[in-house]
C-alpha cells in the first residue's frame, strides 16, 4: 500500500504543490488582510505563495517521470499522455488568471488574497477532471471547479455579481444533481465506478440493460454539457460572465472548457460501446452550439456578454473534433484549445485594460482604441483574427485542423456548419475591430495597461503568430500524445 | 532566393516603416517608394532572366510543416510572371499616388506593404496551403485600407468587402481540405496534382470545381457575387481603388488557371457553357450598369465587371487564343483600370466631387487631364491598336470556335457597344461642352501624378502594338495547360 502511494505522489507533484499553494494563499489571505484594505499585505503574501506553487508545480510537471497509463491511487486518476496538455493547460490559465486579476481595477477593493486561493484549488480540480479513470473523482473534481468558481463570479461587490453567482450555482447544482443521478444508474449497472471496469461491463450488454446505459450517458452528457457551456445548457453562460469580474469570466472561458473537453473524452471513452448510438445526438448539439453561439453573439452590446457567446461558439468548433472520434480529431481539438488558451485569454485581457480605464462594458468603450493605444489596440486585433480563423494565426491552424478532421472522417456536413459559422462570427469579431479603428475615440488621453497585462498581452500575441506560423513542435507533440493514446 | 526577396523586401520595409517615429513623414513615404521601387526592379530582372520555354522556374522549396506535408514553395511560369510584374509595377505606381494621403502615414504604408506582400505571395504560391495564407493576408489591410482612408460608407463597403470574400474562400478551404484529404491527393503541391488531376472522380472534381468556384467567383467578381465590388472601389481611398482593380480582381481569375482548371480539369470541361454564360452576363450587364451611373468612380467600377467577363469568356473556350486572350485581358485591364482609376483620383483631389453631370468644358481648361482620360478611355472601350482590343478580340475569337459558347460570344459584342458609349459620355461629359465656372480655377496635373501614370500609358501602347511582348511569355505555359485539360497530356 506505501508503494502504491509513493509511486501515485511521484507521478502527482504538480497537483500536490498547488493543492498545497492554494489552501496556504487562502490562509494567508483571509488572515493577512481585511477585507477593503487595497491590496493589503496578505493578498500581497498570498499571490507569492501561489506564484512559487505554480512555479513548483510547472517545474514538476516538466520532469514528470516518463507518462504512465497505469492508473494511480488506487484506480482513481491516471496521468497518462492525453492529461499533459491539459494539465499544463491548466497551470497555465491559473497563472494568466492570477496577473489579471491583479490587474482588475475593479477586483481592487475586493479580498483578492481569498480569490487567489479558491483559483489555486481549482487549477487543482482541472488536473484532476483531466486525470480522472474513477466515477467518484471525476464528480468530485467537476464539484471542487463548480462550487469555487460560484465564489469566484460573485466576486465584485455589486447585485449583479451575486445574482450572476446565484444563477450559475442554482444551474450548476441541478446539471451535477442530474449527473450524478446518470452516474449511480450507471454505478447500477455496471456496479462499478472506474472507467476501466465500466468498459468491460457496457461492452456486450444487451437490450433492455443497453437502453438503461444510454439514459444514464444521457443524463451524465448533462452535466459535462453545462460544464463546457453546450447548447442546450448554455444559458448560464453569458449572465454569468456579465456579473463575474472579467478577470474570472477570462478564466471560466477557458479552464474549465479545456478540463470539460478532457474528462468528456474520457467519460466517452470507457462508453465506447454506446458511442454509436449517441454520436447523432452530439452531433447535431455540436452544430446547434455553434449556430446559436454565434448568431447571438451578433446583437450584443456588452463585451463580456458578446466573448460568452463567442465561447459557445468556439466550443461548438472545438466539438467537431470530439464528435469525429478520431486520432486526428482530439489532435485538432488539442491543438485547437491551446490557440484558444491563447486567443481568448489575449482579448480579455485586453478586455481587462478597456474596463480598467473606462469603467463599462459596453462595446463602446472600444471606440478610437487605435489611436488611443496603438499596440494594445494591435494585439487586440490579432486575438479577434485569430479567434475569427484569420490565417497566418494560430486559430486558424486550428480549424484547419479541425475541418480536416471533419472532412477526413466523412462528416462533410459538420466542416460545412463550421466554415459557415466563421463568416457568421467573423461579423462581430470584425465590428470590435471596426470600433478599435474606424471610429473616433470617446475618451481623450493614452491607454497604457499596467505591466500585468503587457505581459499577459506579449505572450498570448506571441503565442498567437508564433506557433500560427510554425505550429510544426505543438503538431508533433500533440502527434505523439495522441498515437500513445490507451483511453 | 529571387523569389523570396520578392515577398522579404516589402516585409523589411514595413518593419522600416513601423521603426519610425510618427512624425517622419518624408522618411516613411521614402521607405515605402523605396522598397516598392526595389521590388519593381527585382522583377523587371526576373523577366529578364525568364525562359519561356522553360515552364516554372525560380523554384524554391523549404519544409514548412512536415506533419502535413506543407511546404513553402514559390516559383513563376508564365501564368503567374505577368501578375507579378503588373502587381509590382501597379504597386510601385500606387505608391506614389499614396502621397496625397494626408492621415496616419505609418499605419497606411505599413498596411500597404503588407498588401503587397500579400498579393505577390498569392501570385508566386505553389503550394495551396501558402496559397490560402497570402490569399487571406490580402484582405486585412484592404479591410483597413477601405475603412481607415476611404470616403464615402467606408466601414460599411469595407466591411462588406471583408465578410463577402472571407465567406467564399472559407468554401475554397474546404476544397482545399477536401483535395488534401482525398486518398489521391496527400500533398498541397498545386502541379502534383495537376498531374494527378485527370485520376479524381469526376463527381468529386465537380463538387471542388463549385467549392473553388465561389473563393474565385467573388474575387473576380461574377454575376451575382459583384455587389461587394462597386461599394469596396467607389469608397476606397484611390490607390486602394487601383489595387483592388488592377490586382485583386485578377487573384480570383489567376485562381481558375492555376488551381480549378488544371486540377480538375473535367470539372473545367463540364463547367465551360456556364463559365461562358457568367461571362456573358457579366459583359453585358456590366455594361448596362456602367451607362446607368452619375457617379464617375463607380461607373469605372462596374466597367471592371464588364471587362472580367471576356477573362471567363476567354477561360470558358479552352481554346489556345481564348485563354492567351484571358490571362492577355487580366494584364491589359489591370493597366487600363490602374489609369483610370488614378485619373479619377486626380480630378477628385481638385474638385472633390465625382458627379459626371457637375463637370463640362475640362478638356480646354486641362489639357494634359484631357490628353491621358481620352487616352484611357479608348484603351477601355477597346480601341483598336491600344492592349484592351488585342485582349478582348482574342478572347471572343476564342468563343466563337466552340459551338456551344457562340450564341453566347455574339451576346458578348454587345458589351463593347455599350463600353464604347459610356466611354464616350464620361469623355463628353467631363472634357467637353460649356465649362462650369466654378472649375475656372482647378489645375492641371503636376508631375507626381503624371509620373505615375505615363508608365501606365507607354504599357497600353506597347502591348497593343506589339502584343507579342506578353503572348510569347505566357503561351507555351497555356499550350501545356490546355493540353492537359484537354488531352490529359
Amino acid at each position: 500500500m506505501n508503494t502504491v502511494i509513493r509511486e501515485s505522489l511521484n507521478a502527482w507533484w504538480p497537483e500536490a504543490w498547488l493543492s498545497l499553494g492554494g489552501l496556504l494563499a487562502m490562509v494567508l489571505g483571509v488572515w493577512g488582510g481585511k477585507a477593503g484594505a487595497a491590496d493589503g499585505r496578505g493578498a500581497r503574501a498570498a499571490a507569492a505563495v501561489l506564484w512559487l506553487a505554480l512555479l513548483a508545480a510547472a517545474v514538476a510537471l516538466w520532469r514528470t517521470p516518463e507518462a504512465t497509463s497505469s492508473s494511480l491511487f488506487f484506480g482513481l486518476i491516471v496521468c497518462d499522455p492525453v492529461s499533459l496538455p491539459f494539465r499544463w493547460l491548466a497551470l497555465g490559465a491559473v497563472a494568466v488568471t492570477m496577473l489579471l486579476i491583479a490587474a482588475s481595477k475593479e477586483l481592487a477593493s475586493a479580498p483578492r488574497g481569498e480569490a487567489y486561493g479558491l483559483l489555486g484549488l481549482i487549477g487543482v480540480g482541472l488536473m484532476l477532471m483531466a486525470e480522472a479513470s474513477h466515477l467518484l473523482m471525476a464528480y468530485v473534481a467537476l464539484e471542487l471547479v463548480s462550487l469555487a468558481s460560484y465564489v469566484l463570479v460573485g466576486f465584485l461587490e455589486e447585485r449583479r455579481s451575486a445574482e450572476a453567482s446565484l444563477k450559475y450555482l442554482l444551474y450548476g447544482a441541478t446539471a451535477s444533481g442530474v449527473m450524478l443521478f446518470g452516474m449511480s444508474l450507471l454505478f447500477g449497472l455496471t456496479s462499478s465506478l472506474s472507467f476501466s471496469d465500466i468498459l468491460l461491463s457496457v461492452d456486450g450488454m444487451h437490450q433492455p440493460m443497453a437502453g438503461a446505459v444510454m439514459l444514464a450517458v444521457l443524463l451524465m452528457l448533462v452535466g459535462l454539457a453545462f460544464k463546457i457551456s453546450m447548447v442546450p445548457f448554455h444559458q448560464w453562460t453569458p449572465d454569468a460572465y456579465e456579473g463575474a469580474p472579467v478577470a474570472v469570466a477570462a478564466f471560466l472561458s477557458v479552464g474549465p472548457k479545456a478540463a470539460g473537453l478532457a474528462l468528456l473524452l474520457r467519460v466517452m471513452g470507457a462508453l465506447e460501446p454506446v458511442w454509436p448510438t449517441i454520436a447523432p445526438v452530439v452531433l447535431g448539439l455540436t452544430i446547434v452550439t455553434m449556430t446559436l453561439g454565434n448568431l447571438v453573439a451578433l446583437v450584443q452590446t456588452n463585451v463580456k456578454r458578446l466573448l460568452a457567446y463567442s465561447t459557445i461558439g468556439q466550443v461548438g468548433y472545438l466539438l467537431i473534433g470530439f464528435v469525429v472520434h478520431t486520432d486526428l480529431g482530439i489532435e485538432a481539438m488539442m491543438l485547437y484549445l491551446i490557440a484558444y488558451f491563447f486567443m481568448n485569454f489575449g482579448a480579455f485581457a485586453c478586455v481587462v485594460a478597456v474596463v480598467n480605464d473606462s469603467g463599462s462594458e459596453a462595446l463602446e468603450a472600444f471606440r478610437g482604441l487605435g489611436r488611443r493605444s496603438p499596440v494594445l489596440a494591435l494585439l487586440c486585433t490579432l486575438f479577434l483574427m485569430s479567434l475569427a480563423g484569420i490565417p497566418p494565426l494560430l486559430g486558424f491552424f486550428g480549424k484547419f485542423l479541425l475541418f480536416g478532421s471533419a472532412i477526413a472522417a466523412d462528416h462533410t456536413a459538420l466542416a460545412l456548419a463550421g466554415i459557415l459559422n466563421s463568416a457568421i462570427a467573423l461579423y462581430y469579431y470584425v465590428n470590435l475591430v471596426r470600433l478599435m479603428y474606424f471610429v473616433e475615440p470617446q475618451r481623450a488621453g493614452v491607454l497604457q495597461p499596467p505591466w500585468m497585462l503587457r505581459v499577459t498581452l506579449g505572450v498570448c500575441g506571441a503565442m498567437t503568430l508564433g506557433l500560427g506560423l510554425f505550429p510544426n513542435a505543438l503538431l508533433q507533440a500533440l502527434r505523439a500524445i495522441v498515437s500513445a493514446n490507451l483511453l | 532566393m529571387t523569389l523570396t526577396w520578392l515577398l522579404l523586401v516589402p516585409f523589411i520595409g514595413m518593419l522600416a516603416v513601423l521603426a519610425l517615429p510618427r512624425s517622419s513623414v518624408k522618411a516613411i513615404r521614402m521607405v515605402a517608394l523605396g522598397a516598392t521601387g526595389i521590388v519593381l526592379i527585382m522583377s523587371l530582372r526576373l523577366l529578364d532572366a525568364f525562359d519561356p520555354s522553360l515552364g516554372l522556374q525560380f523554384e524554391e522549396q523549404v519544409s514548412w510543416i512536415p506533419q502535413l506535408a506543407i511546404f513553402y514553395r514559390v516559383g513563376v511560369d508564365g501564368l503567374s510572371l505577368p501578375m507579378v510584374l503588373l502587381t509590382t509595377l501597379l504597386s510601385f505606381l500606387a505608391c506614389i499616388g499614396s502621397f496625397s494621403i494626408t492621415d496616419r502615414h505609418k499605419e497606411y504604408f505599413a498596411l500597404y506593404l503588407l498588401l503587397e506582400i500579400g498579393m505577390l505571395g498569392t501570385f508566386l504560391a505553389i503550394d495551396l496551403f501558402l496559397f490560402y495564407i497570402f490569399w487571406e493576408i490580402v484582405l486585412v489591410p484592404m479591410y483597413f485600407l477601405i475603412g481607415m482612408w476611404g470616403g464615402g460608407r467606408r466601414e460599411y463597403s469595407a466591411f462588406k468587402f471583408f465578410v463577402y470574400t472571407l465567406a467564399g474562400s472559407l468554401f475554397m478551404l474546404l476544397a482545399i481540405l477536401a483535395l488534401y484529404l482525398h486518398p489521391q491527393g496527400r500533398t498541397f503541391d498545386m502541379f502534383e496534382l495537376a498531374a494527378k488531376g485527370h485520376t479524381f472522380p469526376v463527381a468529386f472534381q465537380q463538387l471542388l470545381f463549385i467549392g473553388f468556384f465561389l473563393g474565385f467567383a467573388i474575387k473576380v467578381p461574377i454575376f451575382p457575387f459583384h455587389t461587394w465590388l462597386p461599394d469596396a472601389h467607389v469608397d476606397a481611398p484611390t490607390p486602394g481603388s487601383v489595387l483592388l482593380a488592377g490586382v485583386l480582381l485578377k487573384m480570383g481569375a489567376y485562381g481558375f488557371f492555376r488551381i480549378s482548371y488544371p486540377i480538375l480539369p473535367e470539372a473545367a470541361q463540364w463547367f465551360s457553357w456556364t463559365m461562358g454564360l457568367l461571362g456573358a452576363i457579366n459583359i453585358v450587364y456590366g455594361a448596362f450598369v456602367a451607362m446607368a451611373q452619375t457617379d464617375f468612380k463607380r461607373l469605372v467600377a462596374y466597367s471592371s465587371v464588364s471587362h472580367m467577363g471576356f477573362v471567363l469568356l476567354g477561360l470558358a473556350s479552352l481554346t489556345s487564343e481564348g485563354m492567351n486572350g484571358a490571362m492577355l485581358q487580366m494584364f491589359s485591364h489591370g493597366l487600363l483600370t490602374g489609369g483610370m482609376f488614378l485619373l479619377v483620383g486626380v480630378l477628385y483631389d481638385r474638385a472633390h466631387t465625382r458627379e459626371l453631370a457637375a463637370f463640362g468644358g475640362l478638356g480646354a481648361k486641362l489639357p494634359k487631364y484631357a490628353a491621358l482620360l481620352i487616352f484611357f478611355s479608348l484603351g477601355s472601350l477597346g480601341l483598336p491598336g491600344l492592349s484592351g482590343f488585342v485582349a478582348e478580340f482574342l478572347s471572343l475569337l476564342g468563343a466563337f470556335r466552340i459551338e456551344h459558347l457562340q450564341v453566347l460570344t455574339m451576346i458578348s459584342v454587345i458589351g463593347i457597344v455599350i463600353a464604347a458609349a459610356y466611354m464616350l459620355k464620361v469623355i463628353q461629359q467631363i472634357l467637353l461642352g460649356p465649362l462650369n465656372q466654378k472649375w475656372q480655377a482647378l489645375s492641371d496635373m503636376n508631375a507626381r501624378e503624371l509620373i505615375s501614370l505615363v508608365p501606365l500609358l507607354l504599357l497600353v501602347l506597347l502591348v497593343g502594338l506589339y502584343p507579342r511582348c506578353l503572348l510569347d511569355l505566357q503561351s507555351p505555359t497555356i499550350q501545356q495547360l490546355l493540353a492537359h485539360i484537354l488531352f490529359g497530356k
